[in-house]
């Protein structure tokens, strides 16, 4: 009878600390509000009802960096746009993957925010990755080829990155398991990236090729056009 | 024998230059009689990219404070998300109209600060998110205005007197409609809300977000 009382109360308190802390919080701030009747007073907060659970709490930081590493993306990739956009430059079918790519890179940072706020975290923009941002005076005004192996760079970067998130949701650290961010991560970004990269992987290639030909100012205007009608995310 | 030998060194040179890529092309020679628009006007736009650019963050910071799961207005996140996209369209249709007057061929690398932080990054409540945009954009009409001021009657020597028609014209018929539409509707949002919290604080807000939500 002993053991059974013993073993009910373990029980009790382990259920206690998994299962009932928002429902105390709801009980407590409902007393709250009958006991005392002065009106500033009152802390009706419910700290226990986030919508945290899971590994999400030590996933934030790396989150909320890869937020930041978005938004700097999109910067970095506009101004590559717009060189393209010049009128000497004047390649439309660069401007266009570069524009798409900036387009996607901000789309994407949205989307991780409202991501990160459903798993109960909050954003912190001024937590950036050390060298995301390596250099100020990094050039972005760069030649057709260069500037394509510089955003396939860019991409594997993001990719690299998503797995690392992917492997500290899987258990990769002990006791941090969360199959809703590996599943997230793999549906929003691991297969995209393959994608991505494979293309602009592609096109360093064809473009090799055709700069080392007879005509390379020919070679690259037709290559501009074809890019023009590309889709690269 | 000489022959072989001259054979191979022209092999080789074909070899060579044909393994040569060339990434790197000459710069065209294009009269640059048409691109009229003068320094101090240019930078004043350059540096309106940025502003555009900051607000887009600030407003960024908005929409992730009313998705928390604690402060759960998900249609006020949604206005503010928006308006973060929306001002980053600003600074690409500035970009776009710079570009179209033959400006932006050097120095583009520093036209935009590859990290922005937004000042603000929590809020008492909507309205008070609410008053914080009107400010916002009451701050992004003065410095459009600065831009007009100085491309319509450019004070520095650089520019003297080049006024840049169709610049002002762009500014004032695109951007400020834009901009006074903007900041009546807001106007209108806050006193709303602020007069249906009078009576009703969080029911008020409660029912102005699900309003936001379905409007958008
Ligand atoms: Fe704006």
């Amino acid at each position: 009878m002993k053991l059974l009382f013993v073993c009910c109360t373990i029980l009790a308190a382990a259920f206690a600390a998994t299962g009932d802390e928002c429902y105390k919080d709801s009980v407590r701030v409902c007393k709250s509000v009958l006991k005392d009747n002065k009106k500033d007073k009152k802390d009706f907060s419910l700290p226990s009802c986030s919508a945290k659970y899971g590994a999400i709490l030590e996933m934030l930081p790396e989150l909320q960096q890869y937020v930041n590493s978005h938004i700097t993306r999109n910067f970095e990739y506009m101004l590559m746009a717009t060189h393209y956009g010049n009128y000497e430059k004047s390649r439309e079918g660069f401007e266009k993957i570069f524009m798409d790519l900036s387009d996607s890179k901000w789309d994407t940072a949205i989307d991780l925010i409202k991501y990160i706020t459903k798993r109960g975290g909050e954003m912190k923009f001024d937590n950036i990755k050390a060298d995301t941002v390596n250099d100020e005076n990094a050039s972005y005004e760069l030649y057709e080829l260069n500037s394509l192996a510089k955003a396939l760079d860019m991409e594997k970067e993001l990719a690299e990155r998503a797995h690392l998130i992917h492997g500290q949701a899987t258990r990769r650290r002990e006791n941090l398991h969360d199959p809703e961010v590996s599943s997230y991560i793999e549906n929003k970004f691991v297969h995209h990236h393959a994608e991505t990269i494979r293309k602009l992987s592609g096109y360093t290639s064809d473009l090799t090729s055709l700069l080392s030909g007879p005509d390379s100012s020919l070679a690259l205007y037709i290559f501009d056009d074809y890019l023009k009608k590309q889709s690269i995310v | 024998m000489k022959v072989i030998i001259s054979v191979i060194v022209i092999l080789a040179f074909v070899a060579t230059s044909s393994a040569n890529l060339q990434c790197e092309h000459a710069k065209p020679n294009i009269p640059t009689e048409w691109i009229d628009m003068v320094k101090p006007c240019v930078k004043k736009m350059r540096a309106q990219i940025q502003t555009e650019l900051e607000a887009s963050i600030q407003y960024l910071a908005m929409g992730a404070h009313f998705s928390r799961d604690k402060i759960n207005r998900p249609g006020f996140a949604k206005f503010f998300f928006q308006a973060a996209s929306e001002e980053r369209q600003h600074a690409l249709k500035l970009i776009s109209y710079l570009l179209m007057r033959g400006e932006l061929t050097s120095n583009v690398s520093k036209l935009i600060k590859k990290t922005i932080v937004p000042p603000i990054v929590s809020w008492t409540s909507g309205v008070d998110a609410l008053k914080d945009a009107l400010r916002l954009e009451a701050k992004v009409t003065k410095d459009i205005r600065g831009v007009i001021e100085e491309c319509e009657d450019p004070k520095e020597e650089e520019g003297n007197g080049y006024n840049d028609y169709h610049l002002v014209d762009h500014l004032t018929g695109e951007f400020l409609e834009e901009q006074y539409k903007g900041q009546r509707e807001l106007a209108g949002k806050i006193s709303n809300l602020e007069k249906m919290m009078d009576e009703h604080k969080a029911l008020g807000e409660f029912m102005f977000d699900k309003k936001l939500l379905d409007e958008l």
